[in-house]
């Protein structure tokens, strides 16, 4: 990867330079709101202040790949976020949701997250951005980092166009991680030299631990405990809602069967004897879960969005994992690698049909 | 589960292809061939037509098992149409699976002449998923 080291100071320059020199017509970051981290759509260079303060900072609101969705435009946007953001932008590219021409990914490094309402509430102590001896210590407090977050196997920026890796000291490297990356390096002014960002032991110790930490997740493992699992949904819809990768245009379950109303519902309760209402929530849960089957990036939206305090993350990370591990895919890994569901061997799978 | 396992009949869904399984039931039937009479058969111009939604659907309302049945793996009539089910049922049941749901869902290639294959497939399914018992989900409040 090609590359250069900068120093915090610099990032804002780096940033502004972005918008200055034309290399992108709007950057979509985080920015700082009293304690709290939200994002903000950026065209004047001049409202990007200490960008170093808040790239990094552990707070998990919306994933920005979200945001972005249906973003087809001509325009170039740049996306400053997590590596589970940039993964879903990807995820993206290959369903059309998003042009790849008119999107340049940033992607920082990240320790795990808090989410954002967490994170405001303990903003002096929680800090700019996190390590891992900073996260035992305030997991001690009782301040642990999302489920999500725990389980999470790609915590270090190499996807996107562009990395944002931190070093020790106040340094971070940005390199190019596409060739789009790179000439966007290029034209914002910088002299790119080989960068070794593999860094393979960190990597190796990330995903020993978030395999560790999925065993201690809690498993859904019978039918009876999914639906005691599911017991309090109110099939409000909103894990579909802040998902990034669930996009149809017309939901299933916006329509008469999946969401039936008075004379339909009433047919079900007479076929049924009675039927739990608002009505559907396993066929909702286990349709979409399908859905997103090969394409979840495992960021945690869902849970975060969940009104009723479902730890969602114990279902969805959890049962898609399975099904990217039957088709050995990981999303938002290889922009080149086709989706699951549009290829096929001729021999495959015969085992898992019946 | 107040019903014995011995009195037991199961309600099984099948979505088949029009232009294999289904004349291949058709064939058991013609040929006069035995076999319970458990399934109820939806015709589909492909198994490709499958949403998985339709087999989700089914087991929520109370059917003991799904089959689906279609064309030989390069025999589709439309060429691929069984490549891409067969990814979508085997995505399927890897989730039904870790919820000990994936045994009543069943995929099958029976093409239009092999009516003694379906009538055996028949008598297979039928016996697994009376060995099954019946769907749990089937006198629940869903």
């Amino acid at each position: 990867m090609k590359g250069t080291e900068l120093t915090y100071g610099d990032l804002t320059g780096f940033f502004q330079g972005l918008l200055e020199k034309k290399v992108v017509d709007a950057l979509i970051m985080p920015f700082r709101a009293g304690n709290n981290i939200a994002y903000m759509l950026v065209r004047d260079k001049t409202k990007i202040v200490a960008p170093e303060s808040v790239i990094f900072a552990p707070s998990f609101g919306v994933n920005a790949a979200n945001i972005v969705k249906g973003w087809l435009i001509d325009e170039k946007v740049g996306v400053v976020a997590k590596p589970c953001e940039t993964r879903a932008a990807v995820e993206l590219f290959k369903l059309k949701q998003l042009s790849e021409k008119s999107v340049l990914l940033i992607t920082v490094d990240c320790a795990g997250a808090y989410p954002n309402e967490i994170y405001a509430a303990h903003a002096a102590e929680i800090g700019n951005q996190l390590d891992s001896a900073k996260l035992k210590e305030l997991a001690g407090k009782g301040i642990p980092i999302r489920d999500a977050c725990a389980i999470c196997e790609n915590r270090l920026a190499d996807v996107g166009d562009i990395a944002i890796a931190r070093t020790s000291g106040e340094k971070v490297i940005v390199a190019g991680v596409t060739a789009m990356g790179e000439e966007a390096l290029k034209a914002a002014g910088f002299t790119l030299e080989e960068k070794d960002l593999e860094r393979k032991a960190e990597k190796e110790k990330i995903l020993a631990e978030a395999r560790a930490n999925l065993e201690k997740l809690p498993r859904i493992e019978s039918q009876a405990a999914l639906e005691a699992f599911l017991r309090d949904c109110i099939v409000c819809k909103n894990c579909r809602d802040v998902c990034p990768v669930c996009y149809c245009k017309e939901c299933f379950f916006d329509q008469p069967i999946g969401d039936p109303i008075a004379g339909d519902l009433l047919n079900l309760a007479e076929a049924r004897g009675a039927i739990e209402v608002p009505a559907n929530q396993l066929l909702y849960h286990l349709t979409r879960v399908y859905h997103v089957g090969t394409t979840c990036v495992a960021c945690g939206a869902c849970e975060d969005a969940c009104p009723k305090g479902i730890p969602l993350t114990r279902f969805y990370p959890v049962v898609t994992k399975k099904v990217q591990e039957l088709f050995e895919y990981v999303p938002g890994k290889d922009r080149a690698e086709p989706l699951p569901f549009t290829t096929y061997e001729e021999e495959e799978l015969e085992e898992c049909l019946r | 589960m107040g019903e014995e396992k011995k009195d037991f009949e199961p309600k099984i869904v099948g979505f088949t292809c029009n232009w294999c399984t289904y004349a291949g039931a058709d064939l058991a039937g013609t040929s006069r061939k035995k076999y319970p009479p458990n399934i109820r058969i939806v015709r589909m111009m492909c198994t490709a037509r499958l949403d998985p939604m339709f087999v989700m659907r089914a087991l929520l309302n109370g059917a003991d098992g799904v089959f689906i049945g279609g064309c030989h793996p390069g025999e589709c009539h439309y060429i691929k149409g069984n490549f891409y089910s067969r990814r979508r049922v085997a995505a399927m049941r890897t989730i039904l699976k870790q919820f000990g749901m994936d045994n009543r869902v069943q995929l099958h290639w029976i093409s239009a002449s092999e009516g003694d294959r379906f009538a055996s497939t028949m008598k297979q399914l039928a016996a697994t998923i009376k060995e099954l018992g019946p769907n749990p989900m089937r006198n629940e409040i869903l």
